[in-house]
């Protein structure tokens, strides 16, 4: 007997399901529940902006509060996508405008975002709440001050890591005279001086606000003043932490750190001096959230502050820790879940090791509830990722980073293809890999087998053969991003696993062997996905066997896109006359 | 080559591919990949190892030189331009010898020449002066970009 649930209870059961992962189960199942799905839904993801167009989101959640949206490549983070690309927020920011002028919360992702566009946002949305910028660039501190003036709701301001023109530090002045109903607010990429009294005033007019992130032009004083009107901060980022040395500094300094009662999240921190860091004392048995990456202290300080740290749960720290430092980490800090290493000194010809495969073994042995893993170091073994992975069975994102590319196990000088399966085996959970060091095929194969649930992979400078990219997309049943740099092949393997592709969010491979040929043909065979090949120094003409700088591949409902710039080859664009010589089956 | 699903087959062939030692791969894929030891200057490389910018600005900091000092390098008919971290030189001689790799053409500087692309920068006052007649300090001091002109300009 078929049962029919009415359409209000739908929509009541549905009320009680955020994750969008479910809702988009839910629309799966038939037409009628696909319409109650879509009319609820307050808050759409969109993980890749040239995947839909802006009307088609807009027609179909008209509920929308949320948007979140990302648009270049992850790799862009690291310098391989050139400037001029694409990601650009102005459309649907215009199409939102028009559409959907309920909208609350913009969350954009390595995105282009123009002073038009903030000012935009500002004019079109009523009600707006939540900006939060991350990656981005274009924009300037013109087009914050205008958000500031006259979003009068506004809770939360988060530049996090943009590229920003900065035109000086009026800006701040811009917020409303009467009290702001700021939540958050972060403007640590910002490079010019801010005003401290402007500064002050607005701290002093915002009771809400629980977390906020200082550029590093703020001073120790300015920090000292701030605290002081703010002792109810849950989340704060330091500005630089250099200053004389004078003993009432750091009593001040103390003094304002022992009010803030309330503090979990510390960060920022640059230029930090060691005789600073006891200031800190008194806040470390709350704290939940340590970012040090821009710390350059040594490890006996570290440790000094972090033995204090017993309810850490996220460390950020440079390999100044040094092994010995994370063994302490793994004895003081037991509710660790995340942990991020960064090289001091990237240098491939550095000398001195800070740290090696030990410190992590330390911390996998330690710190049961760790599951998030990012670790740079130089060389690595087998047997410490093999240990790894018996302690750690429940790690849901694994990155490590050998710096010195094709290191094998320094001890064994096997290639790391034992360590990382038993990373992929045992580790059942895992949603996110990055694999380094020397990897030959086997080890690919190994991951496209057992890593059943891992959705996103990065790969550089590994594997043998066409093998290794045809073991990861026959396997690998959750895949959605695939991001390779370095590896020697690429046109067998990504004809033969096309259809792959469509169920995938992205494919990344750059200073691979691509040809244009198999960029063509790929991009003939499979109209529902978007083919980039991105060239900085084409050649003349593009024989069939050229390899190409760069290809992204990515699925996508709203056809071409047309807003490439020179570099970028789309087959929409350029189509040329001829037929590859490649026969795919 | 065919991919089947058996391992017999590819094992066969990847036994008779020769797996490429570390330094043979470093040859094959110098086209990315150039050690510092082996390229004309110390340039540290801006894509590796997979840090944020952020960060790899604040350790070059850290690493005793002057900051950093990042100018946008264009090529004149070219739109897209490079950047360039000029405090990674010791001085014009090896800015030139980088900017030979880079573009992958003989650029001069000092004395202008119907055939060669001459080197020009942007002073801090706006104008547009040949690279080469001031000490290299005072030019770090000055510089805001930098352009290669086509041959035959003047």
């Amino acid at each position: 007997m078929a049962l029919r649930l009415p359409s209000k209870v739908l929509k009541h059961i549905l009320s009680f399901i955020d994750s969008n992962e479910d809702r988009n189960s839910v629309s799966l199942v038939c037409k009628s529940w696909f319409e109650t799905e879509r009319k609820t839904r307050k808050r759409v993801f969109v993980g890749n902006c040239y995947a839909v167009t802006p009307a088609a989101v807009a027609r179909r959640f008209p509920a929308m509060r949320s948007l979140t949206l990302k648009g270049k490549p992850h790799f862009a983070d690291y310098n391989l996508v050139p400037d001029g690309w694409g990601g650009y927020a102005c459309p649907w920011i215009e199409s939102m405008a028009a559409k959907s002028p309920y909208l609350e919360e913009i969350r954009l992702k390595r995105m282009v975002v123009t002073d038009d566009c903030l000012e935009r946002i500002a004019a079109s949305f009523k009600n707006f709440k939540v900006l939060v910028l991350t990656s981005c660039e274009g924009f300037s501190t013109d087009g914050i001050a205008a958000i500031a003036s006259t979003c009068r709701n506004l809770r939360v301001l988060e530049l996090r890591e943009c590229i920003v023109e900065d035109l000086g530090g009026d800006w701040l002045s811009y917020f409303p005279e009467t009290s702001t109903s700021l939540v958050s607010l972060d403007f640590s990429c910002l490079d010019s001086e801010v005003k401290i009294s402007d500064l002050e005033r607005l701290v002093s007019r915002s009771p809400n606000l629980k977390s906020l992130k200082l550029n590093p032009a703020v001073t120790l004083d300015g920090l000292v003043s701030i605290l002081r009107r703010a002792p109810q901060l849950t989340e704060l980022g330091t500005g630089s932490f250099a200053a004389e040395l004078k003993p009432e500094a750091f009593t001040k300094l103390s003094k304002a750190f022992s009010n803030c009662k309330q503090l979990q999240s510390l960060s920022g921190l640059w230029d930090v001096l060691p005789e600073y860091l006891p200031a800190l004392y008194s806040v470390c048995p709350g704290l939940t959230s340590l970012n040090l990456s821009y710390a350059t202290v040594r490890m006996p300080d570290l440790v000094e502050l972090l033995r204090r740290c017993s309810k850490l749960q996220k460390l950020w720290v440079m390999d100044l820790i040094e092994d010995k430092g994370l063994e302490a980490v793994a004895s003081y800090c037991k509710e660790l879940r995340e942990l991020r290493v960064f090289p001091s000194e990237p240098d491939l010809d550095a000398t001195n090791i800070p740290v090696t495969e030990q410190g992590l073994v330390y911390v996998s042995k330690g710190c049961r509830k760790l599951e998030s893993v990012l670790y740079f170091c130089v060389q690595f073994t087998n047997a410490a990722l093999i240990t790894i992975a018996r302690k750690r069975p429940n790690l849901k994102c694994f990155r490590l980073c050998v710096i010195e590319p094709f290191a094998p196990d320094y001890k064994t000088n096997e290639p790391l293809d034992k360590g990382f399966k038993a990373i992929a085996e045992g580790c059942k959970d895992l949603r996110r890999l990055s694999v380094s060091g020397l990897l030959s095929d086997k080890a690919f194969k190994y991951i496209g087998k057992h890593a059943k649930k891992v959705r996103m992979l990065s790969i550089a400078f590994a594997g043998d053969s066409d093998l290794m990219l045809h073991h990861l997309l026959s396997g690998c049943e959750s895949l959605k991003k695939l991001e390779i740099r370095d590896c020697p092949f690429g046109d067998t393997a990504l004809l033969e696993n096309a259809a792959k592709l469509e169920t995938m969010r992205s494919l990344w491979m750059s200073s691979c062997f691509v040809s244009f040929g198999a960029c063509k043909l790929l991009s003939q065979k499979m109209p529902r996905l978007n083919v980039e090949v991105i060239d900085e120094h084409p050649p003349k003409t593009r024989p069939e066997s050229s390899p190409v700088e760069r290809i992204y591949i990515y699925r996508t409902v709203a056809g071409p896109r047309m807003d490439t710039p020179e570099f970028v080859w789309t087959l929409h664009k350029n189509p040329e006359i001829g037929v590859s010589k490649l026969a795919i089956k | 080559m065919e991919f089947s699903n058996s391992c017999s087959s590819f094992s066969s062939s990847s036994v008779d591919s020769t797996k490429p030692s570390p330094s043979e791969s470093s040859v094959n894929l110098s086209l990315s990949l150039t050690f510092p030891s082996t390229s004309p200057q110390r340039e540290a490389r801006q894509d590796w190892p997979p840090i944020k910018s952020r960060l790899r600005d604040t350790l070059k900091g850290r690493r005793g030189d002057d900051t950093s000092l990042f100018v946008k390098v264009y090529m004149e008919g070219v739109p897209i331009g490079r950047k360039l971290d000029l405090c990674a030189f010791s001085g014009y001689e090896s800015l030139l010898e980088n900017l030979y790799h880079m573009f992958d053409t003989l650029i001069i500087c000092g004395k202008r020449d119907r055939k060669h692309h001459v080197l020009t920068y942007e002073d801090k006052d706006g104008d547009w002066m040949m690279v080469g007649d001031i000490p290299w300090d005072m030019f770090l001091e000055t510089v805001r970009r930098l352009k290669i002109t086509r041959p035959e300009r003047y």
